[in-house]
């Protein structure tokens, strides 16, 4: 019997769904106006915990990141960072973000900036929190467990990018925090209008 | 290949049995998983929780076994040693996980 080709499903090779998935990557860094150089230590991590925590933001770029001695990471990624050095060093890519990946790059870049240690702090933590389901103080210790090279300071810095960029606060944390502070919002009142304020 | 015990075992004349300790098993494991990238002394030292005349003597065997090189990089302004393993490295793992798992039977 003769086979039907109309009938065949056009599969796309399998490199070019490689390339859209790295070229994703690169329209971030783009956004984020990350100049990324392979020969830099930092470049490489910066690049990697950028997209983890793009990940754990919902984001999904194709790199799942997963627990590793340099905290969350992405063997995957790593591979396409030096298959395609050029690329990422030109910011080369035919790959657009939409409105709400824009919202959110910059949402990272103005949070974390291009800094390492806040990053990697940052994306240890989230990692704990969301992935593994770690209370806040069980993430915090296992960040200081896997980076006791961090300093006190350093890590506080970082949990709190973390908590600022992966957390959105719900209406009962929003309730919590105004019963928290109305106190003290109407004691400042009080004491403005006892002012004459 | 056969899997009547006294093959696997004689499969494993193939293999380097200076590979064969928890902490040479844990370092090339670990940065095979890297690939190019490597990690540093700190990183290694600290997840997988090795004192640092053990890590450091285990990592110097390994590197004159020629299945990792290190160098030294900046990072956030601080000289760090970069430790990466080698194509031979990869190799060596590749062959020691598949036969580790002939052995164990995995998966049977």
């Amino acid at each position: 019997m003769e086979e039907n080709t109309d009938l065949a499903v056009p599969v796309p090779p399998l490199r070019s769904i490689t390339m859209e998935k790295y070229q994703k990557v690169i329209a971030f860094f783009k956004e984020l106006g990350f100049q990324f150089d392979i020969s830099r230590f930092d470049d490489r991590l910066i690049a990697q915990k950028l997209v983890c925590l793009l990940e754990l933001k919902g984001i999904d770029l194709g790199y799942s990141c997963s627990l590793y001695v340099r905290g969350p990471y992405s063997p995957d990624l790593t591979q396409d960072l030096y298959a395609f050095p050029a690329e990422f060093a030109a910011l080369v890519s035919g790959s657009r973000l939409t409105p709400q990946e824009k919202e959110t790059a910059g949402e990272l870049g103005r949070i974390f900036g291009l800094k390492p240690v806040s990053l990697e702090v940052g994306a240890t933590y989230g990692y704990y929190t969301l992935r593994q389901g770690s209370d806040p103080l069980e993430a915090v210790r296992q960040v200081k467990r896997l980076k006791p090279f961090y300093s006190e300071a350093q890590v506080a810095l970082g949990v709190s990018k973390a908590k600022q960029f992966l957390f959105t606060p719900t209406e009962k944390d929003l309730e919590a925090l105004k019963e928290e502070t109305g106190i003290w919002q109407r004691a400042s009142l009080t004491s403005r209008e006892y002012r004459g304020e | 290949m056969q899997n009547d015990i006294l093959s696997i075992l004689n499969e494993s004349e193939g293999l380097n049995a200076k590979v064969f300790s928890l902490v040479r098993f844990k370092l090339l494991a670990s940065l095979a998983a890297l690939g190019q990238d490597g990690a540093t002394y700190r990183e290694l030292k600290a997840a997988l929780d090795i004192n640092d005349g053990v890590l450091f003597a285990n990592l110097n065997v390994l590197k004159d076994m020629g299945y990792l090189t290190s160098g030294k990089i900046t990072s956030e302004g601080k000289e760090l040693e970069l430790y990466t393993i080698t194509p031979e490295g990869q190799d060596e793992w590749k062959r020691t996980r598949t036969w580790l798992c002939r052995f164990l039977r995995c998966g049977v």
